[in-house]
């Protein structure tokens, strides 16, 4: 039923002249692609020194909430050209990229990472000043740092694998894939 | 002798000698009999060597070394921004500069390690067509400046001495060079991508 829906809507984002125009401009489809990839720098870099500094990998000489208040604005900007740029990305690809296995997962991990980091940010301002030189967080503030890391590799590397096409809807006949992925057409074939 | 000579210039004069050769080389056409030589070696790396036969039989394996490759150039453009907008005075003011070049200096030069392993590794996997890229040779060529720029120049000089004493347009040049090279290294990275 969702996936149903999910196609019909790519499939209505298709058809729109901007859609298209983005994906036939010679240089428009690299040009967000290289934007989108090259904010990785700003964005996961900064969360990453955050998360390194929570971890006693870096700057432990620093205050750990005030290199983590800091580098928030230009971390909050480099997430914020990642995101439009990622949307116009899936508008200008949209059937391709909902039947795409990775980027559902992609999504659900961007998800988790998001709850993360909420969940992060309230433990953190929660224990403000009890250990903030510390060269190492308190365990729980830990635990979120490792969790961001893994869910922020996990994204970058599924971002990386959806343009392989080892699950396409094409490809498979696995029906479980084929179900996650989206693809109803081969779904409603095989049955 | 040549020491106390040159003082606190010999990074520097080594440097303006170094791409003083590269010059005379490019002017005697050295650089392309080179390119033209390396070529088996290209084919060698893509065909023969293990790297090359495991990065063209599984796709999987290639895939994610190029997003661990991804991860360590987000890491060194985190350290690079963070660092270099904080030398123009942009981020981190309240956080002493010594503090901060100091400090994530061992990250940097790790993550610059991972990318240059995956680097390879990638490059492999594709030799006999990145070859032929004039984007591959830019952004190697970028890699090197890079590489002299930070351990030759950028970090002796901060480490000398406090940065209060150091002349602000130096520091200034300094942190605009590293982005710009870095980012060179990055977007011609990426641009192999689409050639």
């Amino acid at each position: 039923m969702i996936n149903e829906m999910l196609l019909n809507f790519a499939h209505w984002l298709e058809a729109q002249s901007y859609s298209q125009m983005l994906v036939a401009g010679y240089y428009s489809y690299s040009w967000l692609e290289a934007t989108h990839v090259l904010t990785l720098m700003l964005s996961i870099g900064s969360l990453f020194i955050i998360d390194f500094r929570m971890m006693g990998w870096m700057l432990t000489d620093v205050p750990a909430s005030k290199l983590a208040e800091r580098l928030n604005k230009p971390m909050l900007i480099g997430f914020t050209i990642m995101f439009i740029t990622g949307a116009l990305l899936v508008y200008a690809k949209p059937v391709e990229t909902v039947q795409s296995l990775w980027f559902r997962i992609k999504m659900i991990l961007l998800l988790l990472a998001f709850i993360n980091a909420w969940v992060f940010n309230a433990r953190l301002k929660a224990a403000a000043g009890s250990w903030d030189n510390d060269a190492v967080a308190p365990k729980a503030i830990r635990i979120g740092a490792i969790i961001s890391l893994c869910l922020w590799c996990g994204v970058v590397t599924l971002g990386r694998y959806i343009p392989y096409d080892w699950v396409d809807c094409a490809i498979t006949n696995n029906t479980t894939i084929l179900w996650a992925a989206g693809c109803v057409d081969q779904l409603q074939a095989l049955q | 002798m040549l020491n106390s000579m040159l003082g606190q210039y010999r990074r520097t004069i080594i440097l303006v000698v170094v791409f003083l050769l590269i010059a005379i080389l490019e002017v005697l056409e050295v650089r392309t009999t080179i390119y033209g030589n390396s070529l088996p070696f290209f084919e060698w790396m893509k065909n023969s060597s293990w790297l090359g036969i495991i990065g063209t039989t599984y796709g999987s394996v290639y895939a994610t070394i190029e997003a661990v490759h991804l991860l360590s150039m987000a890491v060194i453009g985190g350290t690079v921004l963070a660092t270099d907008l904080r030398l123009l005075g942009v981020v981190l003011t309240d956080i002493p500069s010594e503090t901060l070049t100091r400090g994530t200096h061992k990250v940097f030069r790790n993550a610059l390690i991972c990318a240059i392993a995956t680097g390879i590794f990638c490059a492999a996997g594709v030799a006999d067509k990145v070859y032929y890229m004039p984007v591959f040779w830019v952004k190697m060529l970028a890699l090197v400046a890079g590489g002299c720029f930070v351990f030759l120049v950028k970090q002796p000089l901060l480490n000398s001495m406090p940065h209060s004493e150091i002349n602000p347009w130096t520091i200034r040049l300094l942190a605009t060079t590293s982005i710009l090279v870095w980012f060179t290294v990055a977007a011609a990275g990426r641009w192999i991508g689409f050639s």
